[in-house]
């Protein structure tokens, strides 16, 4: 068993909102985030929807042009509002990690195309979005850079978490983020892995996901560090998986999900019998929703189907690497406020996915104990154990 | 923790008996010294890109230096720790600009390339992907380091690959980032639990150690350098964009 690290605050930018209380406000209210691609051109495409924002937050002064830095920026700004004094403590010690699956393809898209220059093309290399974001926040610690395709946002929080574990940092900013762009795009209509339909996680219709951009940060803390003031919750395991078994499709029996799952609550010497409520992949392609409703079987137990678990996805679509941050956020919204918003898009259920999907409607319940799970291309897998104030 | 091998391939051959004594003068005026492209046997690994079987490639460098068999990486003991600055982009490169028509999207991902060497292997353990030069594989180092430590693993493989060719004439033109010579390389290193605690050090001395008889080798330059110092230096270094990296006492 690690100790537990501190969650001190957490910003958010989403299509369904651009702050806390708007982002949790859409998750209960259904606000649509999937809409018309209005950015860039779509029109050659099979599908041309998606969890695009329509507009930015305002960016601060000097902030670089690259939309992938100024989502982490906005996303930062909100972490001022619980964690400004630890912020501010001191540069040398503040740490930056984050996931990404795409990091900055989207300058060099632009850069290739002759729509920018060179230096816009150094944007391009994957760790260029974290280093603005440590620029600006005035971060001297550690800036890392992780990618483990659309786990990358829990495998920032979890080495994050490591490194104020290990002292190497007293607090850092950690999670994920990706934005739209034809790249991502046309790579997933290549793959055939859009629908045409609604995002459906676990519905006995569900055809395929849809691809939507944003950022979610946290900030990190030993609980000592953290004690004085506010704080969302706690990290208290991270693991990661490989499958080991396919470059794009999920393992069919969801080896390396399996294995981060139960790695994740070892780590935080937590029993299954005490997950409260779990935050699933849950992309609405076939084959991931029903692998992983059978892993969730086999690591919950007799307990699997008494336990709410939700996807967030259909709001807004599958954020890529700010999807598990995202969701992260979100299992520490729901302790908050005693409410877990339900699976949007989730009518009909699969009899094949038989879990308690939280369907339709918010569910009043207070969990404390939370499991988050993520899996991407490249048989990565990762999971979170939190625990909620 | 202690290193059990490090396996090594560059533009200059195989292992470090290959490394010239000035990466400079012997590249003569080369900005990139290339890795031909691998042909391993059968037909699994015909939509793989060079720079997933340039990891394979290293790795069984490594188990040969190691003189063990590749069982002994399978299942989820081992974990696998990935770095790269730019090895995606090639891949990237040629799905822009629909060159790579053939190019199966999900090898234009990082996590390519350790997909591929997990798949080989049986690889199915802990498992995280760096991104930066020579300071994310310190910090990838580090992290095996505390994988082995609090027993999330068994033994810890570090892979790094670097390639350069497809994208060199965009690396020709932002010579700010790196000076030559590029010189392309796969290593890895194969840790296990013991010796000393390794200690992060955010600013450390005797970065670029190995760079003169290596060239530019980005994220795979401390490997190199662990196989140079035989597997047990003092220390290891990195620097990579200004942000310096480095563990003691290793």
């Amino acid at each position: 068993m690690r100790d537990p690290v501190a969650i001190v605050a957490a910003g958010v930018v989403t299509p369904i909102g651009q702050d806390l209380d708007a982002f949790w406000s859409s998750l209960l209210t259904g606000g649509a985030g999937i809409t018309r691609i209005e950015r860039f051109p779509v029109a050659d495409l099979g599908v041309g929807l998606g969890g695009e924002i329509k507009k930015l937050p305002p960016a601060p002064r000097r902030a670089p042009e690259c939309r992938a830095s100024r989502l982490l920026l906005a996303a930062a700004s909100e972490l001022r509002s619980g964690g400004g004094a630890l912020l501010a403590r001191d540069p040398a010690r503040l740490a930056v990690v984050v996931g990404t699956a795409l990091g900055g393809v989207a300058e060099g898209e632009r850069a290739l195309a002759g729509a920018a220059g060179l230096r816009t093309l150094a944007g391009a290399l994957y760790d260029s979005p974290a280093r603005n974001l440590a620029r600006g926040l005035g971060a001297r610690g550690p800036v890392l850079t992780v990618s483990t395709a659309c786990a990358s946002g829990a495998t920032a929080l979890g080495v994050g978490a490591e490194l104020v574990r290990e002292g190497v940092a007293d607090v850092v900013v950690a999670g994920g983020y990706d934005v739209l762009c034809r790249f991502v795009m046309k790579g997933f209509d290549v793959l055939r892995a859009l629908t045409r339909d609604a995002i459906r996680p676990f519905d006995r219709r569900r055809s395929g996901t849809l691809l939507g951009e944003g950022a979610g940060l946290v900030l990190l803390a030993r609980e000592q560090d953290a004690a004085a003031g506010p704080r969302l919750g706690r990290l208290l395991g991270h693991a990661s998986g490989s499958d080991g078994s396919h470059i794009a499709a999920p393992d069919p029996n969801g080896r390396g999900l399996e294995y981060s799952m139960r790695a994740a609550l070892a780590e935080a010497g937590v029993a299954p019998t005490a997950i409260d409520f779990v935050s699933a992949h849950g992309t609405a392609t076939p084959l991931n929703d029903r692998v992983e409703t059978n892993v969730l079987k086999r690591v919950l137990g007799r307990r699997a189907h008494e336990i709410p678990v939700n996807s967030i996805k259909g709001y807004m679509g599958h954020t890529m690497g700010a999807a598990a941050a995202l969701e992260a956020i979100m299992c520490l919204l729901a302790a908050r406020h005693g409410v877990i918003p339900p699976t949007f898009g989730l009518e009909d259920p699969d009899p094949e996915c038989d879990l308690d999907y939280v369907p339709r409607t918010p569910r009043a319940a207070r969990p404390r104990i939370m499991l988050s799970t993520s899996a991407g291309f490249g048989g990565c897998n990762a999971s979170l154990v939190l625990e909620g104030v | 923790m202690k290193v059990a091998g490090v396996g090594v391939i560059t533009g200059w051959g195989r292992g470090v008996e290959a490394l010239p004594a000035d990466a400079a003068a012997t590249a003569g005026g080369r900005y990139v010294v290339a890795i031909p492209r691998p042909a391993p046997p059968g037909d699994r690994l015909r939509r793989a890109t060079r720079e997933c079987l340039l990891g394979i490639g290293a790795v069984e460098e490594l188990l040969q230096t190691v003189a063990r068999p590749a069982s002994e990486l399978a299942g989820p003991g081992t974990a696998l720790l990935y770095v790269t600055a730019s090895a995606y982009g090639a891949a990237n490169r040629a799905f822009l600009g629909a060159r790579g028509g053939t190019l199966h999207f999900p090898y234009t991902a990082p996590s390519a390339v350790p997909a591929e060497v997990a798949i080989e292997y049986g690889l199915c353990g802990a498992y995280v992907n760096f991104i930066g030069g020579a300071a994310a594989t310190v910090d990838a180092l580090w992290y095996a380091g505390s994988l082995l430590e609090r027993g999330a693993c068994t033994q810890a493989l570090v892979l790094a690959v670097e390639t350069f060719a497809e994208c060199a004439d965009l690396y020709r033109r932002a010579r700010w980032l790196a000076a030559g010579p590029l010189v392309e390389a796969a290593a890895c290193a194969l840790l296990r639990p013991g010796g000393r605690r390794a200690e992060y050090d955010p600013d450390p001395v005797g970065v670029d150690a190995a760079r003169r008889r290596t060239g530019q080798t980005f994220a795979c330059e401390p490997l190199i350098a662990l196989a140079v110092a035989g597997g047990d230096p003092a220390a290891v270094a990195g620097r990579w964009r200004g942000r310096r990296a480095g563990l003691r006492r290793l």
